[in-house]
């Protein structure tokens, strides 16, 4: 046994010429935070979503603890029940109030009693701090509350791990901050995630483990200390300089 | 025939054009829905789905009513003998064709993303379509099924020329042609009732979609 959650191996993954992912692997262990960034268009979320295998990759291999993903006939369903994802854009089923969203998962895919479904909706919600809009539609809600939503729906089914794809960057900073808190707040009760953010504070509080992403593929891994006392490559050098400019400037 | 017995009569079509126009429309769902969706996301056999609405669309209705009630009806006393099951057929395999286009529109409008929500919690692809997509491309489709069924209800007065079926058309023809063989009344009355039974249904399927849309964001 490891503890190894998830893990992907030598991962492509090319839109025509663009190469999204090239030769991506990376090891996440039960507890772990990481942090992905680096510039945008960089293929950050292509690696997530081929990660949770919502897009399938051209090469490589993802495994789901022991569980290789990219072999045929795997049921990628049952994987992907096992995998919470939120999206940059939150994704909410619109025609669903709050609760009914978190709810989906619990009584179709883990067929779950009407009451069971219910309760752990409803503990869902109020972990993300949202049970005052359980009834509302998300085209009612702030982009805050939908997000906040967004993560309630992922952690409802006690997933192995969570992929957080830019959680806040279509935000306002006021919403932002209600939603790095419940991050926050998953990220003390030891919840296993993989993060592409640039909130650099919330990394620097929380992440295990930064990765510096730039054109398909990592150029440098480390500690928050590490990328914020100086990186090696002049790519993440440069990164984190307008990064950190842009941040203190806010 | 005073002007009262004429509408007497006409009106007493209208149980029988409505449930002509409705089976159909209710057909025209069960057909065009999958038909959409399988036209969206099978990409294998979305041939056969344009071949059927090529078809459908291209015909005359008229043409297909008397295809298949006299036609196949010969061959097939059982069901295509039967007027009203063949009339409700020919209008929802038609329909079926119209609102495979008006659902494959909104498919589009309701979105990719909304069905890569529901495939990350786990939902296989029929699961999302059915608990995802559907009650938002119903919504969405709102107008467009609006006036998919008025064109039914219009279409409905084609079953004259099979027979035998006494909706509204049918009997402005019988009046027609008794005495005192009044060419104007009863098409006139008939006009009436047609607009009756279209333009509130499809203005209030209008009013609700586009207050259901607001609500929801779509």
């Amino acid at each position: 046994m490891t503890d190894i959650v998830m893990e992907a191996r030598n991962v492509y993954k090319n839109y025509g010429k663009l190469e999204a992912v090239r030769n991506v692997s990376m090891q996440i262990r039960k507890g772990d935070i990481k942090l992905i960034f680096g510039p945008s268009g960089s293929g950050k979320s292509t690696f997530l979503r081929c990660m949770a295998m919502l897009t399938m990759p051209d090469k490589g291999e993802i495994y789901l603890g022991e569980q290789c993903l990219t072999k045929p006939g795997v049921d990628l369903n049952k994987a992907r029940a096992r995998i919470g994802f939120v999206f940059q854009h939150i994704y909410l089923f619109r025609h669903l109030t709050a609760l009914g969203n978190v709810e989906l998962a619990l009584r179709q895919v883990l067929k779950l009693p009407k009451e069971e479904a219910r309760a752990r909706a409803l503990a869902a919600l109020k972990e993300v701090k949202v049970t005052e809009c359980m009834n509302k539609y998300p085209n009612q809600m702030s982009g805050g509350q939908q997000q906040r939503i967004g993560i309630a729906r992922a952690i409802a089914r006690n997933p192995d791990i969570i992929l957080l794809d830019e959680p806040t960057s279509a935000l306002d900073p006021e919403l932002t901050g209600e939603v790095i808190d419940t991050l926050r707040d998953l990220a003390k009760e030891g919840t296993t995630m993989l993060i592409v953010s640039h909130e650099m504070p919330f990394a620097r509080e929380v992440a295990e483990e930064m990765i510096f992403y730039d054109e398909g593929s990592i150029v440098e891994t480390g500690t928050p200390v590490h990328f914020f006392n100086g990186p090696h490559s002049e790519r993440a050098k440069k990164f984190m300089t307008r990064i950190i400019n842009r941040t203190t400037r806010e | 025939m005073d002007f009262t017995h004429t509408i007497i009569f006409l009106s007493e079509g209208v149980p029988l054009t409505l449930s002509i126009s409705i089976i159909s429309f209710l057909a025209g769902i069960a057909i065009g829905l999958p038909l959409a969706f399988i036209r969206a996301y099978e990409n294998e056999v979305s041939f056969v789905v344009d071949a059927y609405e090529k078809i459908f669309r291209g015909i005359p209705e008229i043409v297909l009513m008397l295809l298949f009630f006299f036609g196949l009806g010969l061959y097939f006393p059982f069901p295509f003998g039967n007027a009203f099951f063949t009339a409700a057929f020919v209008l929802g395999l038609r329909s079926g064709a119209n609102q495979s286009q008006i659902f494959r529109g909104a498919i589009r409008g309701v979105g990719d993303e909304q069905m890569i929500a529901a495939q990350s919690i786990g939902c296989s692809k029929w699961q999302a379509i059915w608990h995802v997509m559907v009650p938002q491309v119903l919504t969405f489709s709102t107008p467009g099924l609006g006036s998919e069924y008025a064109l039914l209800i219009k279409d409905s007065s084609y079953v004259w020329v099979i027979g035998g079926l006494a909706e509204i058309m049918t009997r402005s023809i019988w009046l027609k042609n008794v005495p005192p063989y009044d060419v104007v009344t009863p098409f006139v009355f008939a006009a009436l009732l047609y607009i009756v039974l279209t333009f509130p249904i499809a203005l209030w399927l209008d009013r609700w979609g586009n207050k259901r849309k607001k609500k929801i964001g779509l």
